[in-house]
């Protein structure tokens, strides 16, 4: 079985776990921002957004030379559960800070880092990820979204499904077949390009989510222009690129923590009503949240050492187990404490009841089915 | 850590790899147990392990030590090394002489043995290898307080008893017994931290048996083939493989967590979190690795049953998971002005040197 590395935390960490938490709490005492669950999907407030690109507070890790601060992977670590732990609204700028800096850091022109990184930075500008379309969803080599070349660019038609927050994005890196698909080799042929979502030939509707809001959303291309400029790096190469995309995507804190708001009042509840029996009931919960900690932890140490060969297999573990324990949390609270779960509830508890009751189905679902997760860890296993 | 940890785990594997075979687990079921294995670990200092030099220690650290504890309980070694090493680490962080030789210990039960005039006199049931132990370690009341004391087994009348692996578990029995050595009076923090201590240890065996069961039934899905295929090929054994994989990891890194911890002096209830999460992990891993080795697992004669009877009988030893909720509930109510989030990620240093 793999090992991973254990972290402790250092003092400089836990003051600036401090410093961020503080702020939080400011900002939520003065009424910035109210606090939800889920709220890395359902929080897009691009001032909020803003206000924390001013903190210097997205793309931490990234270069000095674009407006980073060339801070650790665990710093952002910190900084990522203090945002879930609060439940601030993190959406808006979430994918650009989670995927499409690293991914232009390792394969994007020096071009598109200096257009890009310097706006994420500030909170100003906002990726998407074009990935499942209406026929590819665990299967997504089979994606038929389809690239012609032509002079200067590249014409994209075809239609992507359940983008996370399109509608207020302004790029999205959009996975497309710029050959065509070859069942010997169906990974081939697969490139990355950046579209401009307010381009000629883009069409966003909005999904209806459980809730009544819309977080994902189709969007449609019809012979839609992407210059030679906005290939994100080999054509053909975008089914690897994806890939190294994925330990970032499936192993943080977002995998645990999209509940977390609701743990926390549970836990108030049980305290105020002096419930010692409930509060022993409740620290399994508790405990069970250390222990997926430990690894999600181990896994961002990883990557930080640049260990990024022996991360796939325990990145797609922690998705796996992570996503059940959020998506358990309403089921447990609601046999602990009386709740009536309505999304516009004055008190806070029955609001998040709500909130991660309606948004629970999707954890286990989005940036990898348990299942496809599942046969990757197995296979890994296996083979090791 | 210490500098040597690879080193010394590597040398203790590899004795226990060469030396340890299904029989050897067995003999312990007909009342023996394995002197040659412990001459041999005794021989090469690993019984001394994170013991002061003043007391003939043979350098290492508790993380070490803990290490080694994990891999005795891998192989399921038929040694009393996690007991002896514990009561002489008891010994030692109360000021006392370490024991020289085998020796046990009882924490669970501080009303078990009265202490009058360097006096020793009551009981305590499932007392691990006390028949085969020389030195008893164990807290004893007296007028102005609990103590821990160290006593010859000797004097004992001791019962044998077994616990559902075959361990020895016996009641022990002294009346107005000799002690060897008494340690000031303790307070109630420090009798809690022994338990935590107590805790680490038997969380390392568990460990290292988790750890066991995982690679056994892995191996078993890759030999073992119906309808023409190995089993591991079948997607439902496959999501037998992931959750099984899934419970290995989290005891790992519990494990690796809690010797950080307790070498790193951030002591912050990793002990309880572990042990509480443990006692689903033992459930998980003893149900699933059954179901995949199918009947062949449930017999004596195949090596799996050695790790399940093991972790279904130590899940009720010592402080079990009851106690730690109680503990963690405790606390959460005791600091009722912190929010849950402070509370987890408190890591403010808690000095458990006894």
């Amino acid at each position: 079985m793999f090992q991973l590395p254990t972290v402790q935390f250092t003092k400089e960490q836990e003051q600036f776990r401090l410093e961020v938490r503080a702020f939080l709490q400011e900002e939520i005492a003065k009424g910035t921002f109210i606090p939800k669950c889920d709220s890395w999907l359902s929080g897009d407030d691009p001032s909020f957004s803003r206000l924390i690109g001013q903190k210097g507070w997205i793309g931490i890790t990234w270069p000095k030379k674009y407006g980073g601060q060339e801070r650790s992977t665990i710093d952002r670590y910190i900084l990522t559960e203090e945002f879930l732990a609060s439940g601030a609204p993190v959406a808006a700028h979430w994918f650009a800070d989670r995927q499409t800096g690293p991914l232009l850091l390792r394969y994007g022109t020096e071009e598109q880092r200096e257009l890009f990184l310097p706006q994420i930075i500030k909170g100003d500008c906002y990726f998407g990820i074009g990935l499942s379309e209406p026929n590819s969803g665990s299967d997504l080599a089979s994606v038929s979204t389809r690239a012609e070349k032509v002079e200067g660019g590249w014409l994209v038609n075809g239609q992507k499904i359940w983008t996370s927050n399109a509608h207020i994005c302004n790029y999205m890196v959009t996975l497309v077949r710029t050959s065509p698909f070859d069942g010997k080799s169906k990974h081939a042929g697969l490139s990355q390009l950046i579209v401009d979502l307010h381009a000629d030939g883009i069409t966003i509707v909005p999904i209806k989510f459980l809730t009544g809001e819309s977080h994902y959303n189709e969007v449609f291309f019809d012979n839609v222009f992407v210059p030679d400029n906005m290939v994100v790096g080999e054509i053909g190469n975008g089914w690897t690129q994806g890939l190294a995309e994925l330990a970032y995507e499936r192993s943080g804190p977002e995998r645990i923590l999209s509940t977390f708001p609701l743990i926390d009042e549970l836990i108030q509840e049980l305290k105020r009503q002096n419930n010692s029996e409930g509060l022993k009931q409740a620290s399994k919960v508790v405990s069970r949240l250390w222990a997926l900690r430990n690894l999600s932890i181990g896994v961002a140490q990883l990557l930080e050492s640049g260990d990024s060969e022996n991360v796939a297999i325990p990145a797609a573990l922690v998705k796996a187990l992570g996503t059940k324990f959020e998506q358990s949390i309403p089921e447990i609270t609601r046999l602990l404490v009386q709740t009536y779960p309505t999304l516009d509830a004055t008190r806070k508890i029955d609001r998040f009841m709500a909130e991660s009751i309606l948004h629970a189905p999707g954890f286990t679902i989005r940036g990898g089915t348990s299942e496809v997760l599942y046969g990757v860890v197995a296979k890994g296993v296996v083979t090791q | 850590m210490s500098e040597m940890k690879d080193m010394i785990l590597d040398v203790v594997e590899r004795m226990l790899k060469e030396n340890v075979d299904k029989d050897l687990v067995d003999i312990i079921e007909q009342g023996k147990w394995a002197s040659n294995l412990w001459g041999l670990l005794e021989e090469n200092g690993m019984t001394m392990v994170a013991t002061s030099e003043a007391n003939g220690g043979a350098g290492g650290d508790l993380e070490d030590l803990l290490n080694i504890v994990r891999l005795t309980g891998k192989y399921a070694a038929p040694i009393p090394f996690s007991e002896t090493t514990f009561a002489n680490y008891l010994l030692e962080q109360t000021n006392l002489h370490v024991a020289n030789g085998l020796a046990t210990y009882m924490l669970s039960n501080t009303q078990a043995f009265v202490l009058e005039d360097g006096k020793l006199s009551g009981e305590a049931i499932h007392v691990p290898w006390a028949r085969h132990t020389k030195h008893f370690v164990t807290l004893a009341n007296s007028v102005d307080g609990i103590h821990l004391v160290e006593i010859d087994l000797g004097q004992a009348e001791i019962t044998h008893y077994a616990n559902l692996a075959g361990e020895p578990r016996d009641t022990v029995k002294f009346q107005n017994a000799i002690v060897s050595q008494v340690s000031a009076t303790l307070s109630f923090d420090e009798i809690g931290t022994m338990t935590t201590l107590e805790t680490a240890f038997q969380l390392a065996s568990m460990t290292g048996a988790i750890d066991k069961i995982n690679d056994l039934t892995v191996q078993y899905t890759k030999e073992r083939e119906q309808f023409g295929r190995p089993i591991h090929r079948f997607q439902l054994v496959q999501q037998h493989i992931v959750n099984l994989a899934g419970e290995t990891a989290i005891a790992l890194a519990a494990f690796n967590n809690i010797t950080d911890a307790l070498l790193n002096n951030h002591q912050n209830n990793e002990v309880a979190y572990a042990r509480i999460r443990f006692e689903e992990a033992i459930q998980a891993v003893a149900t699933i690795s059954h179901q995949v080795h199918a009947a062949i697992g449930t017999t004596h004669e195949h090596a799996l049953n050695q790790y399940t009877r093991r972790l279904w009988a130590w899940r009720d030893e010592g402080a079990n998971t009851s106690y730690w909720t109680d503990v963690v509930a405790t606390q959460l109510l005791e600091n009722s002005g912190d929010r849950l989030w402070d509370y987890l990620t408190d890591t403010k240093n808690t000095v458990i040197k006894l």
